[in-house]
């Protein structure tokens, strides 16, 4: 720990994390954790229907009950907050329902007490009457569908190309994003075949464990919102917005998220338990069931269509794809999904001709916001299913069709962004490689078939977005990094520790990392994206370099050497005792052209680029239709790892988790209403369902851009799972299925509709 | 969930007779998995609740009586499990034990809470059936035998009335038949069923003298499949066989389309799981 | 709401205890409730997830299922009690050296099944591993991680045992 930083080699190795010790002993902090003195819970009354306006309000009953606190409704919100509609995109979402209901399991009524059982019990006792309005669940349908979710639509204002949809009327389009380039119609007429296929995707959800839990303190000058969050400083904002109060006056702490996947960010519990500790002076605590977190945030259903032009030696020249996004009955961050997926919809493919059309729609569904890979899992489900139809349709090899197309550096992706920095070629080939893609495939006897695929699909990083960090170097040699980024499994608490720990030459065991606490910590756009290790790694570096720098010049002010004298010398000799402290910062922006609204080009869209590759091998048991996946490899470019460990265990849990949406995941719905939410109902992975063989491989590269070469990571793994295992199914037994989730009956009625035997039902 | 009177009486008889005739609010409680979850859901809002945890210790007791395996009411699904005995005199038990529910539920469920909650996609009903068993129940007057195949009335239905208790499940040792259980779980492999298919054979050589064929989870109650039975009654198990075994089942089990499958795709997966539950039988040593 | 409430005695990790709860808590809220142990926490709510095991009379149940009032005369150990000699025990450190955590939601109820996998089957196969687990779920996926570190848990606790019989 000498005053001159030698670097400790920390960056790049597989250090266990830091937090180890805390989660084993189940000592670690979350807000689940958090009782406070004369804390009252809420329990929430939902919507029974799916689509209607609110009749009436009957909370005698429930108030009735011996230890109710009080029964708050959407009017007595409404009287507190003068506009209660929060949301990223749009202002649409009400902190608790007045007028209207949108969706089956929307918030309408929430019931305090001091004993969580009564709030429940009086929550089952209020009695809502609505009269029905018609209802709209399918995202096609709601295109031209007479029942429309929302009167006007309120742009937040924060989006530019949202701008153009404010105040319109009769509409469910959320968003519609459009790209343009070339000439994709004269390219149709060019080519010598064309492809078209329609795909489908289902609704589904992230599942954290632990389920969505806020408290929030009220204040003499303001509230402290502790909250399960893994946007704290949006929160902040949005927070102060609603209210009308400074960021100040807001407080937002999160401890560790027992899982997030997407699912907590922006605004969910925030806003209603402030607003209820504001009006009852009292903390407020709502934890959520397995159950309630069906009603809250969940992935889009989508439907895509997919037509290409192909010249007789498979080059793919023309490609025009039409996405439906089903973003449920509150926008969220839908539009964004709609805008930052829309325009990889074509593929990791060098294609001259493209035209996208990618549109947002409101139904009567609960919200769709982002999860793990903010669109991009779906469209790679189309794109990669349609490029392996093709590749059979030209009787040529999948892998060697996709090298033929394949984007390389140097190219303009479909925006018009030149590639840099990503290693898809790589990728694809250490796919095949571990696939031993050359050698012939075992193809099974009986009634066990087998067969493999492979799927590759891209993303681009959200952008432009700020993070900003704080090193503050204590007067023994020891600091603490102030950090916005949350860590909830993803390990950024150690690779953050890990390029502090490089820097100022320090051991890791040095190194806090404070959590998130918008009163201590600075800014950070939120963790989502995989955007955390590039853009807050990127401020982290600069923070420990300025603290670092601040070091050098006051070790050479008391006139030590830096060579030879320790941290702490230098502070004794500058204040005469262990006391001082050095505070280095850090903010990092990526630079980035906006996008043109006609046409989708930007010469700078993304600042780097996550590439993922998944290879499957299946066997299919031809008399019942299951597949079980015997192998699965996940390959991908995450630039140059801080952590190996962790990206490895990254890839491989998205991929499990992609597993889940491709196999066995769907809410089911009747009439608007969730029928299957529970985890007994919704079937997520457990040990005996994941692969014997999995693989997972951080290619060989450097992402000029980021810290010490590194990118984000966190979403990749889903990316090629669902189309690969699809492609191996076909590979097997010969048919193709085009919907999610791949289920045991789906395989086999295609298997009998193959064979002319569809299976009636009767 | 809200209050409700937590009563541990010492005896099943005393148990019985708190279990006041009609009111559907008390209810017994033996390892609690089911009924917890009920109350969870609000479906069962129970006034009192009549644990068993403290009755009679041979209400706990594994034994073999009468060329019969005897178990308690109370004995737990991992004790079942792990149990010499039930090893000893009914192997096909000890081996669908391993993946009915998890290591915690078998931990705590009883075997008499596991047959009456009812649950067709329980696992035991159909393997007990099939073996020939028969519950002892107590009331408040006496008690009866039933035979388990009768038990069942329909979903989360039996014959028992509110304030009798299984006491004892007794089950024909399975000697040399031999005997295999199938389940199919359609999202998950730890999921409820959407099939089960318990097959004991009487064989002779390598032909079936005797089959007993009962089918879960795919219906509303475990049933037997008579006419696949008689399918394979003295015949050779063989491909043909077991395809007419196959379509007697399809066709005579009532079967339940739900969130695991339409009822169509279940006749097909009836028809498959027979057949593969017949040739595992055939190949276990017991 | 608050008839009926009852005073029940139990050991908790090793110590004589007494609390007072309503019928309808369960083992969770007692815990969290009346001792601030917060290591079993309640997920899914149906038994399925592992989240709130906690061992009773040596029995790993659990807790969101587990009738609070019928811990009495039991012996309850959470995963906050410490290891025999204090620190980590192996399976704790094994899951820390194999990385077989993410967001941690769910390991208390994984150290804890493996524990007692280990204590029943001290050199499980792989099969083995997944079967006895398979009733906990990790939403984070970081399953292989954790066959991995059940596995090095058993090597260590060997190693251990040995050292121990070479001492005696």
């Amino acid at each position: 720990m000498k005053a001159k930083t030698a670097q400790t080699g920390t960056v790049g190795q597989a250090i266990p994390r830091t937090e180890g010790s805390a989660k084993v002993t189940g000592r670690a902090e979350y807000v689940h954790n958090l009782q406070l003195p004369g804390m009252l819970y809420g329990k929430i009354h939902r919507s029974t229907i799916a689509h209607g306006r609110i009749r009436r309000v009957d909370t005698t009953a429930a108030q009735a009950l011996e230890g109710v606190h009080r029964v708050v409704t959407g009017e007595d919100i409404r009287a507190a907050v003068s506009d209660p509609h929060y949301g990223p995109a749009f202002h649409d979402q009400p902190i608790l329902a007045f007028e209207k209901v949108r969706y089956a399991g929307e918030p309408v009524a929430v019931v305090l007490a001091t004993d969580p059982h009564v709030a429940e019990e009086a929550a089952a006792r209020i009695v809502v009457e609505y009269e029905e309005l018609p209802a709209v669940f399918d995202e096609v349908e709601a295109m031209t569908s007479k029942a429309v979710v929302h009167e006007v639509l309120k742009p937040a204002g924060t989006f530019p190309d949202l701008k153009h949809l404010q105040g319109r009327r009769n509409t469910n389009v959320a968003l519609d994003y459009r790209l343009r380039r070339g000439d994709v119609e004269a390219a149709f007429k060019k080519a010598d075949h064309v492809f078209e296929h329609t795909f489908r995707t289902q609704q589904v959800l992230h599942v954290p464990l632990e389920p969505f839990v806020t408290v929030v303190e009220p204040g003499e000058s303001g509230v402290t919102i502790h909250t399960s969050s893994q946007s704290p400083s949006f929160v902040r904002i949005e927070i102060a917005r609603l209210l009308g109060w400074p960021e100040n006056r807001i407080r937002v702490k999160v401890p560790y998220l027992g899982g997030g996947f997407g699912a907590k960010l922006y605004i969910k519990l925030e806003a209603l338990v402030t607003v209820l500790a504001l009006i009852t002076r009292r903390p407020v605590k709502i934890a959520l069931t397995m159950e309630e977190q069906f009603y809250t945030i969940t992935k889009h259903a989508a439907t895509l269509r997919i037509k290409s032009g192909v010249t007789k030696d498979g080059r793919i020249t023309a490609r025009a794809c039409e996405v439906w996004w089903n973003g449920g009955a509150y926008a969220d961050i839908g539009p964004r999904v709609t805008q930052k997926s829309g325009f990889t919809a074509p593929g990791p493919y060098d294609i001259e001709h493209v035209h996208i059309d990618s549109y947002a729609l409101y139904t009567n569904l609960p919200p769709a916001g982002a999860l793990r890979g903010f669109g991009i899992p779906q469209l790679v489900w189309a794109y990669e299913g349609h490029t392996d139809m093709i590749a059979r349709a030209l009787k040529m090899d999948p892998v060697e069709f996709r090298r033929r197309n394949l984007l390389v550096n140097g190219r303009p992706q479909a925006t018009g962004t030149v590639m840099k920095d990503a290693a898809i070629d790589t990728v694809l080939e250490r796919a095949a490689a571990r696939m031993e893609w050359g050698k012939p495939c075992d193809p099974g006897t009986g009634t066990i078939r087998r067969g493999r695929g492979i799927a590759i699909g891209f993303k681009a990083s959200i952008s432009p977005t700020t993070s900003v960090a704080i090193v503050n170097l204590y007067a023994d040699g020891s600091c603490a990094l102030y950090c916005g980024t949350v860590d909830m499994g993803q390990g950024s608490d150690t690779a953050m520790a890990q390029i502090v720990s490089e820097i100022l030459g320090v051991p890791i065991g040095s190194v806090t990392v404070v959590h998130p606490d918008t009163d201590v910590t600075p800014y950070d756009m939120a963790t989502l994206g995989s955007r955390s290790t590039y853009h807050m790694g990127h401020a982290v570096r600069l923070a420990a370099e300025d603290a670092r720098d601040k070091l050098m010049a006051l070790t050479r002010e008391v006139g030590l050497s830096a060579e030879t004298a320790p941290i702490r010398d230098v502070f004794r000799k500058k204040y005469g005792m262990q006391a001082g402290n050095i505070v280095g910062t850090g903010t990092f922006i990526p630079t980035y052209t906006p996008t043109d609204h006609d046409t989708g080009q930007s010469a700078n869209v993304t600042p780097f680029w996550m590439i993922g590759a998944t290879g499957a091998e299946v066997e299919v048991d031809t008399e019942t239709g299951q597949v079980r996946v015997t192998r699965l490899v996940n390959v991908a470019d995450a630039g140059t790892p801080i952590n190996p460990r962790i990206v490895e265990t990254q890839l491989s849990g998205a991929a499990i988790m992609q597993l889940g949406f491709t196999l066995s995941e769907k809410m089911e719905f009747s009439a608007g209403q969730c029928t299957n939410a529970s985890l007994a109902a919704y079937r997520i992975p457990g040990m005996l369902d994941i692969p014997p063989g999995i693989e997972n491989e951080a290619v060989e590269s450097a992402e000029r851009g980021g810290p010490f070469g590194a990118k984000g990571v966190g979403e990749t793994g889903t990316f090629g799972v669902s189309p690969a295992i699809a492609s191996a199914i076909e590979d097997a037994v010969g048919v193709r299925l085009m919907s999610l989730p791949i289920t045991p009956e789906a395989v086999f009625r295609a298997l009998r509709a193959k064979q002319g035997n569809p299976l009636k039902d009767n | 969930m809200i209050p409700f009177e937590l009563v541990e009486p010492r005896t099943l008889r005393e148990a019985a007779s708190l279990l006041a005739s009609g009111d559907p609010a008390v209810r017994p409680l033996a390892g609690g998995t089911a009924v917890m979850l009920m109350m969870k859901m609000g479906v069962l809002r129970p006034a009192r609740l009549v644990s068993l945890r403290a009755v009679e210790r041979r209400c706990s007791e594994i034994r073999e009586a009468d060329g019969e395996l005897r178990l308690g009411a109370m004995v737990t699904l991992s004790a079942l499990e792990r149990s010499p005995i039930v090893k000893n005199l009914a192997p096909v038990i000890v081996r669908a034990s391993r993946t009915l529910s998890n290591v915690r539920v078998r931990n705590v469920a009883t075997v008499g809470g596991h047959l009456a909650h009812a649950d067709p996609h329980m696992d035991l009903p159909p393997v007990l059936i099939a073996l020939g068993a028969s519950v002892t129940t107590v009331d408040p007057e006496g008690g009866r035998t039933i035979p388990l195949e009768t038990l069942y009335a329909g979903y989360l239905e039996t014959a028992l009335r509110s304030n009798e208790l299984i006491a004892e499940v007794s089950v024909p040792v399975q000697g040399v038949r031999r005997a295999a259980y199938l389940k199919c779980t359609t999202r998950s492999a730890d999921d409820w069923p959407a099939l089960g298919v318990a097959v004991v054979l009487d064989t002779e050589g390598d032909a079936v003298r005797e089959a007993r064929i009962v089918v879960s989870a795919a219906t509303d109650t475990p049933t037997r499949l008579s006419a696949a039975e008689e399918a394979l009654r003295g015949a050779r198990a063989d491909e043909k066989i077991l395809r007419r075994a196959g379509e007697a089942a399809a066709a005579a089990a009532n079967v339940v389309g739900d969130e695991h499958g339409s009822a169509a795709y279940k006749r097909e997966l009836l028809r498959v799981y027979l057949a593969r539950a017949v040739k595992q039988a055939l190949a276990s040593k017991g | 709401m608050s008839v009926g409430s009852k005073t029940i005695r139990f050991t908790l990790n090793g110590e004589a205890v007494g609390a007072e709860v309503p019928p309808h808590w369960n083992l969770v809220e007692l815990l969290q409730n009346r001792f601030g142990l917060y290591g079993a926490r309640e997920s899914c709510g149906q038994g399925l997830c592992g989240c709130c095991t906690a061992l009773v009379d040596g029995r790993a149940v659990s807790g969101c299922l587990y009738l609070a009032a019928l811990a009495d005369g039991t012996r309850v150990e959470t995963v906050e009690q410490p290891a025999a000699g204090g620190g980590l025990d192996a399976v704790q450190k094994a899951f820390i050296e194999c990385g077989a955590f993410q967001c941690g939601f769910c390991t208390p109820g994984f150290v804890l099944m493996s524990r007692k996998l280990l204590d029943e089957n001290p050199d499980p196969t792989e099969d083995d591993i997944r079967h006895y687990l398979s009733g906990n779920l990790c939403r984070c996926a970081t399953y292989p991680e954790i066959i991995e570190a059940v596995k090095l848990a058993a090597r260590l606790r060997k190693k251990r045992d040995a050292t121990a019989d070479k001492r005696r």
